[in-house]
């Protein structure tokens, strides 16, 4: 009866839904935090153990955003985009903090010396996931390079220089394939 | 120069993703950004791409995330809105308006004035008329204070459920929609119960808790359950006993001794 597997994970109403919920947790509504709870901590945790790749200072990060999605949920504005779109906004830019200081990247690059982490398969990281087919498909349309780029960038938290070096490419080259890549995944993914 | 501001534009994607390399590089395209509606249109679709990204790996995080957070949670202020902070700052109207009535008054004839007294009185009438509802209101905010530390005392005790050693959580759908989630500490002997989703009854009808076994298989009624929109706040119940069961049912407005086993919504492992 460990019940709040993956049915937990999909949204319950959509953004609408998540939106109306964050403004309520900006009125100190904490009924409204763990329903945002419910519906975003596995997006958020999963992202950030992409990223840190360790599973305990995953639970550290996660815990940092959760708990800043609380003290400055006032800081949300529906009309600049989705309220889990700010929320995972929050985690990314915490998870790539976490590893781009300069000790946490050589430890991190040790432990991937150790256990390969098939980063740059994209499909196969996307495939644990039931309700990621979308995705998939999307980022199946793209080409080779265009998905290395986004996936390194993403969900290895590299900068684009890092990026560049990892795969031998000119600075002007990743740049434009991680935008002409997000271009042809947005449109496939019909996000307006 | 226009070809550095068409070098700033395809760093959008770039942007989106954090993958800028420097904090400079970072304010240099915010400045940018600023300038840039077509950007800013750009950067807000590709961090709603993202988000599709990071929604296709979630994972379950670790039981001990939840009530870590909903512990930092209970004790961390938030941070105000920045305009909530000008809208307390806004200084009161009402106390420039009798010196401004007076000042009037002495520039008027005798019959403008006598007109200006009555407006006076009405205008001093509705100062005390204020003024005893100051009071009132005083009177319940030392009532709300007095809840709100009655409040405290409860969640300290719900917390400390939720960060028992042997806290177990469980989260299950109810039979008529909605879910409750369960903290459950043996030791304590205690359970957290919440509530979400949960449909709006007709108008009469109450959510009722219960305890169900122990000694000679006893029902005990742990009290109704306030819902709002769907939704409770977290409820202790203490005094669980070895085997009981944890239950929910729908009664009549009040609540009822025994429950109406017709209306159980859902059971759950109380122990």
């Amino acid at each position: 009866m460990r019940a709040s597997e993956p049915e937990s994970l999909r949204p319950e109403g959509g953004d609408y839904y998540l939106d109306g919920l964050l403004t309520r947790v900006a009125r100190g509504d904490q009924a409204a935090f763990e329903a945002v709870y419910d519906n975003l901590a596995g997006p958020v945790y999963g992202l950030i153990l992409r990223v840190v790749r360790d599973p305990a200072q995953s639970e550290e990060v996660s815990q940092e955003v959760l708990l800043e999605v609380w003290r400055t949920a006032a800081r949300f504005d529906p009309a600049k985009g989705t309220a889990a779109t700010w929320v995972l906004t929050i985690a990314h830019r915490r998870a790539v903090d976490r590893v781009r200081s300069a000790a946490a990247a050589t430890a991190r690059e040790q432990r991937t010396a150790e256990v390969p982490v098939p980063h740059d398969d994209v499909a196969a990281i996307v495939e644990a996931s039931l309700d990621a087919q979308r995705v998939r498909e999307c980022l199946e349309g793209l080409t080779e390079p265009q998905r290395e780029s986004i996936a390194l960038a993403y969900y290895g938290g590299y900068s684009y220089r890092q990026v560049g070096e990892r795969l031998g490419t000119a600075l002007s080259t990743i740049k434009t394939r991680i935008r002409d890549g997000l271009i042809r995944m947005r449109d496939c993914l019909g996000v307006s | 120069m226009a070809l550095l501001r068409n070098d700033q534009h395809t760093l959008t994607g770039v942007y989106a993703l954090d993958a800028l390399d420097t904090a400079a590089e970072v304010a240099r395209f915010e400045r940018h950004l600023n300038r840039c509606d077509s950007c800013t249109g750009e950067v807000r679709g590709f961090r709603e791409t993202a988000t599709r990204l990071a929604m296709a790996v979630a994972q379950e995080p670790p039981p001990t995330l939840r009530a870590a957070v909903m512990a930092d949670v209970a004790r961390t202020r938030q941070a105000p809105a920045a305009d909530d902070r000008a809208r307390h700052a806004r200084p009161l109207q009402r106390p420039s308006l009798l010196p401004r009535l007076a000042m009037a008054g002495a520039a008027l004839g005798l019959a403008a004035a006598i007109v200006l007294a009555v407006v006076l009185v009405n205008t001093q009438n509705q100062l005390n008329q204020t003024q005893s509802q100051l009071g009132q209101t005083q009177q319940q905010l030392s009532q709300a204070k007095r809840h709100l530390i009655a409040a405290q005392t409860q969640l300290a005790a719900i917390n400390s459920v939720r960060t028992a050693a042997d806290a177990t959580l469980v989260t299950k759908a109810t039979k008529i929609g909605g879910r409750i989630t369960v903290v459950r500490s043996a030791a304590k002997r205690q359970l957290v119960v919440t509530a979400s989703g949960l449909p709006p009854l007709k108008a009469g009808k109450v959510y009722q808790l219960w305890l169900i076994g122990g000694p000679g298989n006893k029902i005990r009624s742990e009290g109704l359950l306030a819902v709002h929109n769907g939704r409770s706040g977290p409820v202790l119940i203490s005094g669980v006993l070895k085997g009981d069961l944890f239950g929910m049912t729908v009664e009549p407005a009040g609540g009822t001794i025994q429950p109406t086993l017709a209306t159980l919504a859902i059971t759950i492992p109380a122990s």
